[in-house]
């Protein structure tokens, strides 16, 4: 393709589509108009190119490219950072393509492109995108051989080709950099991360407000647990816990609300490791009770047993937890805890309040009344549902009496309403609940579908309990997916894929996939490292087996490259019908007949009829094949090589006798 | 500093070296490589990457970084061999003519069943000139030299590298092979030709009034007298012509340096060479008379090189070349 002026737009089309190609690959995070101004200024250099459209005088540009810096410090109200740098890099590296008219200019754009590369590097790390860096690197790569190229007559598919093969070459190099660089442990300072989406649970909890709960199957987590698993209806996965309560909404407490105090553990410990996908959220899920926070410097452990981290979780992260699914916790609650956790808004909610107390006057005990309470839900028409209907400002009131359809949440927020009208200490705790085996590489797979909520109480004598109300109302949803229990649930892709058992399997393996993934690659580190090199053989390795190992890889990769890349530069093939005939030729010189240089085979074949009749058949026969391979044309290319090979082992057999 | 560095390296190459002889392929041993600018930009590049990879703890990040490392070291080793085993086949310059730029033509040629791309030469400070050696092929270059003055252009070394593929490192080796470039005084001066002689068998007046028998048009050749031109032609947009005359009557021309005492050394020099010009793309025949040497009437190339040639080195002792 050639522009107006006739030289070859192949540099600029190259430069622009990685450019483009990086652009895209942060594509869902950018604000919109950094993507359309960059569209914009590729569009406007290539109507330059193709048609009379001027381009911007330079004072234009200079303008232009203060008020992008301005929008995006307004936007970000930093140029620090990933997203802002990205919308920097995007904005600035498309503007520089308004003036790429040297081989520097498209290489800067390049290296922007490279940046833009690096920086989605940083952001997200999956499987899938994983593909799409590749993919980019090798159209940078390929946008920078046509740009450097100059005058050289390489095209450009083979210039594809030559940058694919010059990164093929690199990855056995990259594979053995990647195992044996040493890590290094914590980074050395640290950007904000904005931007990131927010997925998955929420810190309020609001069941009259939500009509249809959402069916995402995107993973939330994967656990893998060291020895056996607990039993499936044991599997809470700890979020956030909700102890304020308006009518309507619940919310986290504020702060520190009470001292959490030693428990005694019951059964068995658990333990695990967590794989976390990025949320944007602060919760680290654990299993019911954790026993300590996975890393101090990271993550806190608070009173209600939750795991709050310092920073949101932007990119995949994975934590090995000690958890019980049973404590006991002796002594009398706390003054400020049962404060904290029988507050009712006043005037609220007035019937199940009536209800409760009346509830809680007519049972001996706590435990009897919690009973009780479950026991309403299970048999008095309570209906799970995802898709309730909406309900009032009163809203616990509006679902025990009026719809009593509902999803976990409207159970959890009704029985811990309950238990706090009736004077016991309650609270609501999110989360998720099971999560589907994978038995390709035996983890649990949670999902943002099987997000949970349910309720803990505190009894006398045994401290907070957990209580699941929603598995009064549908004692199926603890041992089944959420899918088996209501069919419809689930988009049709959903169903489908629940329907036919290849396609789950293949789903299974796909995940399997993925999970191998994020344990081996995205969290390789040094532990992982020195773990190898203990699998390699190393006693006690540290990093200077690494080192020695990388050097050794280094080297080898080295050589073998060398090799490989000069393997090309020895001298082409000699004529090895030439060379077979010299060998004949060589071969009967010794027997006594040596052939003068100006003979030709035939006259040669005459020679050796004359002088050694002995020899004159085998010779004759060699010799008139030559004669016909080398100025026949009857015989096709294809055969030739074959009739060569032939001619070849015919003369490495022959053995002419010594003259007598 | 960095020409003075390069001569020092250079020199130090020929040490090593010695002098080479045409034909010959480059050798490993004779190679050398650096990164380019763009390709230091790219190393700076890969260690801002791999800062922010390890700060991140981004597996992905690092990985990168270490492919387009390892695309880098690859790419070393693809521009060192695009070099490798190249033959170095010939180089020759036709003489030039004084104040005027010349060509250098090297040849090469590759044994080896891959394309050579971007195989740049550089002499005397001229810019690189690059060309593509087919798989088991030859081709040539055509280096500009700078224009020089009368006498003899000593070419002592040539700059062959490549910085293919991606720019981001030079191969290059020194070809120490020595090239001496005739170098004609510039045809210059507007006094007429002498055109009378001994023995002279033509009607004169016949050739003052032109009137040779036209024999058609031929490119220009450098030192053409722009009188000869076909000036009409070129205002039609044809390329520069020269129109051609057989002299009818063979005339015999002398020219005489002892004949121009009006004019100093050098415009002498640059009067016959005009004068050697002109008859020759006439086909006239002519004689030269040096100061101690004598070139007996002729015409043809062969004659042309050697007056020219004579007044080329006219005064100047093998020392004093021009540089």
């Amino acid at each position: 393709m050639r522009g107006k002026d006739g030289e070859s737009l192949a540099p600029l089309i190259w430069t622009s589509t990685a450019l483009v190609c990086g652009v895209l690959l942060h594509i869902d995070r950018l604000p919109l108009w950094t993507s359309a101004t960059a569209a914009l200024w590729v569009g406007w250099r290539f109507a330059s190119e193709l048609r009379s459209v001027r381009l911007p005088s330079s004072f234009a540009k200079v303008g232009v490219t203060l008020a992008m810096i301005v929008a995006v410090l307004v936007q970000f109200r930093t140029l620090n950072g990933l997203a802002a740098g990205t919308a920097l890099l995007v904005v600035m590296g498309s503007l520089k393509l308004l003036e790429t008219h040297s081989m520097r200019d498209r290489s800067i754009v390049i290296g922007a492109s490279l940046f833009l590369l690096l920086a989605a590097c940083l952001d997200r790390q999956s499987m899938l995108r994983a593909g799409l860096y590749l993919i980019h690197a090798w159209v940078c790569c390929t946008a920078l051989a046509v740009t450097t190229r100059g005058r050289v007559a390489i095209t450009n598919s083979g210039a594809a080709k030559l940058s694919a093969r010059s990164l093929g070459l690199a990855v056995p190099l990259a594979l053995v950099m990647f195992l044996f660089f040493p890590r290094v442990v914590g980074g050395f300072w640290t950007l904000p991360q904005t931007g990131a989406a927010t997925t998955g649970l929420s810190e309020t909890m609001s069941p009259g407000s939500i009509s249809e709960l959402g069916e995402s199957g995107e993973p939330a987590f994967r656990v893998h647990f060291e020895g056996t698993p607990p039993p499936r209806e044991q599997l809470y996965w700890r979020g956030p816990v909700l102890h304020d309560f308006d009518g309507y909404t619940w919310r986290q407490a504020p702060g520190q609300a009470y001292v959490k105090r030693p428990v005694t553990y019951i059964g068995q410990p658990y333990r695990y490791r967590v794989t976390l996908e990025p949320s944007g959220n602060r919760w680290w899920f654990a299993l019911d009770t954790v026993v300590q926070s996975p890393d101090r410097r990271k993550v806190q452990l608070t009173f209600d047993n939750q795991l709050v981290a310092r920073d949101p979780v932007n990119t995949t992260i994975s934590y090995e937890a000690v958890s019980h699914t049973e404590t006991r916790e002796e002594g009398p609650i706390p003054v400020v805890a049962r404060r904290v956790d029988t507050r009712l808004p006043e005037g609220r909610n007035s019937r199940s309040v009536e209800l409760a107390r009346s509830m809680r006057a007519a049972a001996e005990s706590d435990e009897r009344y919690v009973a009780d309470v479950l026991n309403m839900f299970r048999t008095g028409g309570f209906e799970y549902t995802l898709t309730p209907p909406l309900l009032d400002l009163d809203s616990v009131d509006d679902f025990i009496f009026n719809t009593r359809k509902g999803f976990c949440g409207h159970y959890a927020s009704a029985f811990v309403t309950m238990m706090r009208a009736g004077g016991v200490p309650a609270r609501v705790v999110t989360g998720y609940h099971g999560g589907e085996w994978n038995r390709i590489r035996q983890y649990f797979l949670v999902r943002q579908s099987d997000a949970h909520a349910w309720a803990e109480v505190w009894l006398e004598g045994r401290g907070w309990a957990r209580f699941d109300p929603t598995a009064s109302a549908a004692p199926q949803r603890l041992t089944n997916a959420l899918a088996s229990l209501i069919p419809e649930a689930g988009s049709a892709s959903e169903r489908l894929l629940r329907d036919i058992p290849w396609l789950f399997d293949l789903r299974q393996r796909w995940d399997a996939l993925n999970d191998w993934w994020n344990e081996r690659v995205v969290k390789f580190n040094l532990e992982t490292q020195l773990d190898l090199m203990r699998l390699l053989g190393f006693e006690s390795p540290d990093w200077r087996v690494l080192g020695y190992a990388l050097s050794a890889g280094l080297v080898l990769w080295m050589l073998i490259i060398g090799w490989q890349v000069a393997r090309g530069a020895r001298p082409a093939p000699v004529d090895r019908l030439a060379a077979a005939y010299q060998k004949l030729c060589a071969k009967l010189a010794r027997a006594g007949i040596p052939r003068e240089p100006h003979v030709g085979p035939q006259a040669y074949a005459t020679t050796i009829r004359a002088e050694r009749p002995d020899l004159a058949t085998d010779a004759g026969v060699l010799l008139s094949t030559y004669t016909q391979l080398r100025f026949g044309n009857e015989i096709s290319e294809a055969d030739r090589a074959e009739a060569v090979r032939a001619f070849e082992r015919a003369v490495r057999s022959f053995r002419p006798s010594r003259a007598k | 500093m960095k020409e003075f560095l390069r001569n020092r390296i250079a020199a130090w190459a020929r040490r090593r070296q010695g002098l080479d002889v045409p034909p010959f392929s480059f050798h490993r041993r004779r190679i050398y490589i650096l990164p380019t600018g763009l390709g230091m930009a790219f190393t700076v590049m890969l260690v801002v990457m791999l800062i922010a990879g390890i700060n991140y703890g981004s597996s992905a990040a690092m990985f990168l970084t270490f492919l387009l490392g390892g695309f880098t070291l690859v790419c070393m080793h693809q521009c060192h061999r695009n070099l490798l085993r190249v033959f170095f086949v010939s180089a020759s310059a036709p003489p030039m003519f004084a104040g005027k730029p010349g060509v250098l033509r090297v040849v090469f040629s590759s044994d080896t069943s891959f394309a050579r791309y971007g195989i740049e030469v550089a002499a005397l400070k001229s810019p690189n000139v690059g060309t593509d050696v087919p798989a088991r092929g030859q081709s040539h270059v055509d280096v500009p030299l700078p224009p020089s003055k009368r006498g003899t252009l000593l070419i002592d070394r040539l700059y062959v590298s490549t910085s293919f593929p991606y720019n981001l490192f030079r191969a290059w080796t020194w070809v120490h092979f020595p090239i001496e470039v005739t170098v004609y005084p510039r045809p210059h001066g507007s006094l007429p030709m002498p055109s009378e002689s001994g023995e002279k068998s033509g009607p004169r007046s016949m050739t003052i009034a032109g009137s040779d028998e036209w024999q058609g048009l031929r490119p220009f050749r450098e030192g053409d007298s722009p009188r000869q031109v076909a000036w009409k032609a070129y205002a039609r947009g044809a390329p520069l012509l020269v129109k051609e005359y057989t002299a009818l009557g063979a005339e015999l021309r002398v020219f005489d340096y002892s004949q121009l005492p009006q004019l100093d050394i050098e415009s002498r020099l640059e009067q016959l060479t005009r004068w050697i010009v002109d008859a020759e793309s006439r086909g006239e025949r002519y004689a030269l008379v040096l100061p101690g040497r004598t070139f007996e009437a002729d015409s043809g190339p062969q004659h042309r090189h050697e007056c020219l040639s004579a007044l080329a080195s006219h005064g100047l002792t093998k020392d004093a070349d021009a540089r």
